[in-house]
């Protein structure tokens, strides 16, 4: 069986962005140490170009961090060595979670449930009250269309059997 | 919920009077006036403090309770992501980084702004140059603490700010 090589959480990327964050706070300390010496916005083009870049940097923070989260939360869902079967199967699944407009906390328990685990046991796992999981699960089931954990599972396999086929 | 003592009396005077003297220094007192040397030195020695009660203090004030753990760190970005809701009794991984990082860069505030005040390096560009940087990085943290106290406490619900008051958390059971 192919396997995928192995799935990790990428630290690296997080250790990347704390550094980009030190240079942008280093580069809009020198923003702000221009306008005060200059006393206002009197420093022509340079000012700007300078503010516009440390801006966009701040931006671009932000959407690594947004990419951190969505590969921390499929670290979290595929643990250890794949087989590259699984991780087709478990991107079709994560796929319909998207389109189902799940919030990161439901697509956790979505997949907790996948996975077979009951309710109490997927508190445990996440930390919250079990009045929480069934929150959450309300939440699945009505974003889906589906009424049961059974329902749910059903839409997933219909849903792998039609990427089979295609 | 099991409400449990955390914080002892030096490590919360120990945040709070820094607390003050950071802010004092950092948004009121003129930065070229001896107030601002003199409270600097207040700061420089709640740090030293702070490292010193690290070893020989007790529980989770102990630096020793707090290693920097990568194996921490990515549990609760996990954690994150996922918006679980763990929650940690002493410092979280990702606090204790913080905390690291904020005794650090005290530690090169308060000594490159001791620097400026010496003989040998009056005057000196370095010294002046190091300072502010320590001085804009160190803010930069702060308001990074600060928010990321308000976000773990929403997302675990154990209210941090008020630990730190009271000293006691309130943890989830289980």
């Amino acid at each position: 069986m192919p396997w995928n090589k192995e799935f990790q959480v990428p630290l690296g990327l997080f250790g990347l962005i704390v550094v980009q964050f030190f240079c942008a706070v280093f580069f809009i300390g020198d923003v702000v140490a221009d306008y005060r010496a200059m006393g206002g916005f009197t420093g022509g083009v340079h000012f700007w170009f300078e503010m516009l870049a440390a801006l966009s940097l701040l931006v671009t923070i932000t959407f690594e961090a947004g990419l951190l989260m969505r590969m921390l939360r499929r670290a979290a869902h595929l643990q250890g060595r794949l087989a590259v079967t699984k991780l087709a199967v478990y991107d079709v699944i994560e796929a319909e979670f998207e389109a189902w407009k799940l919030s990161p906390a439901e697509a956790d328990v979505a997949s907790f449930l996948v996975k077979g685990f009951g309710i109490a046991e997927i508190a445990t796992l996440r930390g919250s009250a079990e009045g929480t999981v069934k929150a959450h699960l309300n939440a699945i089931y009505r974003k889906s269309g589906a009424h049961s954990r059974g329902d749910v599972l059903s839409l997933l396999i219909d849903r792998l059997l039609d990427e089979q086929t295609n | 919920m099991k409400r449990i003592f955390v914080w002892d009396i030096a490590v919360r005077s120990f945040h709070w009077l820094l607390v003050i003297a950071f802010a004092a220094n950092a948004l009121v007192i003129d930065d070229d006036s001896k107030l601002h040397n003199q409270v600097g030195y207040v700061v420089l020695t709640l740090v030293l403090l702070r490292i010193v009660w690290g070893f020989v203090g007790r529980g989770y004030a102990r630096f020793a309770s707090f290693p920097p753990s990568v194996d921490g760190v990515k549990e609760q970005l996990t954690d994150i992501a996922t918006q679980r809701r763990h929650a940690h009794v002493g410092h979280s991984p990702l606090g204790a980084l913080m905390i690291y990082n904020l005794i650090a860069s005290l530690l090169v505030l308060c000594l490159s702004g001791y620097l400026m005040t010496t003989d040998m390096f009056w005057g000196t560009e370095w010294t002046e140059e190091l300072h502010e940087l320590a001085a804009i990085w160190t803010e930069a943290s702060v308001v990074m603490h600060i928010l990321a106290v308000i976000f773990e406490s929403k997302r675990t619900g154990v209210d941090l700010p008020r630990s730190m008051v009271s000293g006691y958390k309130d943890m989830p059971e289980g």
